[in-house]
């Protein structure tokens, strides 16, 4: 009796697998978004953030002071990585003009007094201005201009204290490596969350509900239903997984600090989430396309709550909040430090645990949701 | 006349009918708005844990670990080791670690040079670059402290001493920002890209049910079969709508939350108006080169996530790769961006606007590339609905 039950629960969900794939693969809308965007997108926006880090910033440069000190200044910021100094002026007028014709993205001045000071051993003053529109412009000018005053500090003199700076995982502060870490998983998550929807919104509008059952259960056999349909989805995510997590960071020359297993278990963890956040949430969308019209706005509120911009530490508590219904906000933030810090298992443990809580909970809803559905259906039945 | 009419009510009436396009156009902005005015509230963060590990132990590194953790930046987490302070750093925990060597205070004053290191994990952007400024800057105190003590000993009056430690001083100005305010730095650009989104979603939806459902005969019979009052009546009243919105965006914006403006609100308004245009504009390209809503839709879905990245407000597109930066110029929320660098940031007027008015107004001419195609699909329906 037991065997056959067994047998019969198997077979089942063969059943409800099978036919979630297969109207899974009958879905253009389903396939445009899981092949361009779950396979095109985290190499896209490789190609766009390649370079990563943004070089030679021209500034114009107005040199009041005319001294040897100054043009030495001017030389070796010139040298500096961060900065060009594109052209010389005369005036801050003139600067300015071409600050506003953006054809430089800061100005340098150098007051009349400045080699005076020098050389009677006050402190010169040297000011610049930095175009705001990014805040790379704002940091490539202030770094360049640092690294030349500490430099003029130390010059000829022996400091009490030396250092030593490492900035390990990302020496160059590379733009590419912050934000690629954090949303190569979030693809997955909302691949996942857009297809999902979009195929649980045309079956209600087809008025089969998507939570059909198979017939001779009478109703019975949730659980069947929500693992068979689930293991569809992960199936195919997790295959796209392991081509986002391990295949586009070798194809576009990425780090790959994480042990290769490592990354697979946090995989498991994070698609398996990811099905149940989907499967829950999309118990509400009644109409295909309704998803991109209300949820779109998601996905880079997302990325925000991931903590890679804007340090987790300073979240409002209410957004914190928030940030624990995503499976992403612990998943990525595992990958960044599994992938790109070259953590292990152990170092993600608190991620890894979340996730499993998440899952069982989005588990169990997915499933209330749809015996309620179930249940509304059969009465819409017997109507 | 009568026809354009004739749709403007029959579309309310579908407004109506169906919450979806109020919650879809006002509810989400206002969710987005909120979100991205409260997240960053702080502008800049705050007491960003910094891991120390000491093992001096002595005054003057209690002292250093003192000054940096009353830095508004940083929140010193002292560790026993190293390696208890980089696996916390690898977790994500800490933002860095600085290691005060053994003996240091001993070498300073042996005038032995100790070595100091601090480690950053860069992989959080602002939380590391941040950390990184802080605490070179504290080291440069130190040092600086100690070299006082010295100079002083040797005589040197007060005057001349800072001059030696410190000969060149920088003055950063930060026009528009001089906080360095990350919220308003982001939600300045953020909240008009959800603004294009919507638009460009709602408009691809509301041209596409029409197919979906069939209604398209009923629209076209309204018309006598043309297609421009048909597409222009309902876009009149989109227009009205996202112009609302919009306007309303830039109020809160720069009235409200008072985020700096150079220039006028007059000409941020023709800026979000124009944004309104062509994020239109796309929307009716979109689902007119691909007749069936749930195409249209994801197309349209992919394109508005992108337009994020290529405005280039982030990561400049001149540091894009050559054949992405030319790509960057089809994107309506790129311009509106160098538009309010230009008026917003530098108060250039009209001379320095002018050539992103120019092309926000090219993306007027798209929709009527696709209007006859979108004329046949309307008529004959001809195109898969699912």
């Amino acid at each position: 009796m037991k065997n056959t039950y067994f047998r019969q629960w198997i077979s089942d969900l063969w059943n409800v697998m099978t036919h979630e794939l297969k109207s899974i693969f009958q879905d253009g809308g389903f396939l445009i978004i899981f092949f361009v965007a779950g396979f095109g997108y985290p190499l896209l926006y490789n190609l766009i953030y390649r370079n990563g880090v943004l070089e030679d910033t021209p500034i114009a440069v107005v040199d009041n002071a005319d001294c040897s000190e100054s043009r030495r200044y001017i030389q070796k910021v010139d040298a500096t990585r961060e900065v060009n100094v594109a052209y010389r002026c005369t005036d801050m007028v003139e600067a300015k003009k071409l600050l506003e014709e953006r054809k430089v993205n800061g100005i340098m001045m150098f007051p009349a007094d400045f080699g005076e000071k020098l050389a009677m051993g006050e402190t010169a003053k040297l000011s610049i201005y930095a175009d705001m529109s990014s805040f790379l412009y704002y940091k490539n000018l202030l770094m360049g201009s640092e690294f030349v005053m500490l430099d003029e500090i130390n010059h000829g003199k022996v400091q009490p204290i030396s250092y030593t700076e490492n900035l390990p995982y990302n020496r160059t502060f590379s733009y590419s490596i912050f934000l690629i870490s954090a949303i190569l998983l979030l693809i997955i998550q909302q691949v996942m969350f857009y297809g999902m929807t979009m195929l649980a919104g045309t079956a209600r509008e087809e008025n089969r509900g998507f939570a059909t059952l198979p017939a001779h259960l009478h109703g019975r056999g949730v659980g069947r239903a929500v693992f068979g349909r689930s293991l569809a989805y992960w199936l195919l995510f997790m295959g796209l997984g392991i081509y986002i997590a391990t295949i586009v960071p070798a194809i576009c020359g990425f780090p790959q600090r994480g042990n290769y297993w490592d990354i697979i278990a946090l995989l498991l963890f994070f698609v398996t989430d990811c099905v149940f956040f989907c499967m829950t949430w999309s118990s509400f969308i009644d109409k295909r396309e309704t998803v991109f019209v209300l949820l779109l706005f998601i996905s880079p509120i997302c990325v925000f709550l991931t903590g890679f911009s804007w340090p987790i530490s300073a979240f409002p508590s209410f957004w914190t909040g928030v940030s624990w219904l995503f499976p992403s906000t612990f998943g990525c933030r595992a990958f960044i430090n599994m992938n790109t810090a070259g953590g292990d298992l152990q170092t993600v443990v608190p991620q890894l645990r979340a996730m499993a809580v998440q899952s069982a909970v989005y588990f169990v809803l997915a499933s209330i949701a749809m015996y309620v559905e179930q249940q509304i259906y059969k009465k819409r039945e017997l109507e | 006349m009568k026809r354009v009419y004739d749709v403007i009510r029959r579309e309310v009436s579908i407004w109506r009918k169906r919450p979806v396009y109020m919650v879809g156009s006002i509810c989400v902005m206002i969710v987005c708005s909120l979100f991205y005015l409260t997240f960053f509230q702080e502008g800049v963060p705050s007491d960003l844990p910094i891991g120390v590990v000491d093992y001096d132990n002595s005054s003057l590194s209690r002292n250093f670990i003192q000054q940096l953790d009353a830095t508004q930046l940083g929140e010193v987490r002292q560790y026993p080791d190293f390696e208890s302070a980089r696996d916390d750093m690898e977790r994500g925990v800490i933002t860095s670690v600085c290691v005060l060597p053994h003996d240091m205070y001993a070498d300073v004053l042996g005038q032995r040079q100790p070595e100091f290191t601090f480690y950053v994990n860069t992989l959080y952007f602002l939380g590391g670059s941040l950390a990184y400024k802080d605490i070179l800057t504290m080291i440069n105190l130190t040092a600086g402290a100690v070299q006082r003590e010295t100079l002083r000993a040797q005589g040197v009056n007060e005057h001349a001493i800072m001059g030696k430690l410190r000969p060149v001083d920088i003055d950063i100005h930060m026009p528009v920002n001089p906080t360095m305010n990350y919220g308003s730095y982001l939600a300045n650009m953020m909240l008009p890209g959800v603004l294009e989104m919507i638009i460009i979603i709602l408009v691809i939806y509301s041209l596409g049910t029409e197919l979906k459902y069939g209604t398209s005969r009923n629209l076209m019979s309204m018309t006598d079969g043309h297609i421009t009052p048909a597409v222009g009546g309902k876009l009149i009243l989109y227009t009205g709508l996202f112009t609302m919105i919009a306007f309303a965006l830039m109020f809160l914006l720069y009235g409200w939350m008072h985020f700096p403006l150079e220039g006028s609100i007059w000409w941020m308004l023709l800026d979000a108006f124009l944004l309104v245009l062509a994020s239109e504009s796309i929307g009716v390209f979109i689902i007119g080169c691909v007749p069936v809503l749930r195409f249209a839709l994801s197309i349209g879905a992919l394109f508005s996530v992108m337009a994020f990245s290529m405005t280039g407000f982030t990561l400049p597109v001149e540091a894009m790769p050559a054949g992405i930066q030319g790509l960057a110029e089809i994107f309506p929320l790129r311009h509106y961006y160098q538009f309010y660098v230009h008026e917003g940031m530098l108060a250039t007027g009209f001379a320095g606007s002018y050539q992103e008015i120019i092309h926000l107004l090219v993306f007027l001419f798209l929709p009527f590339t696709v209007l006859p195609r979108l004329r046949n699909a309307y008529v004959k329906q001809n195109y898969p609905r699912k």
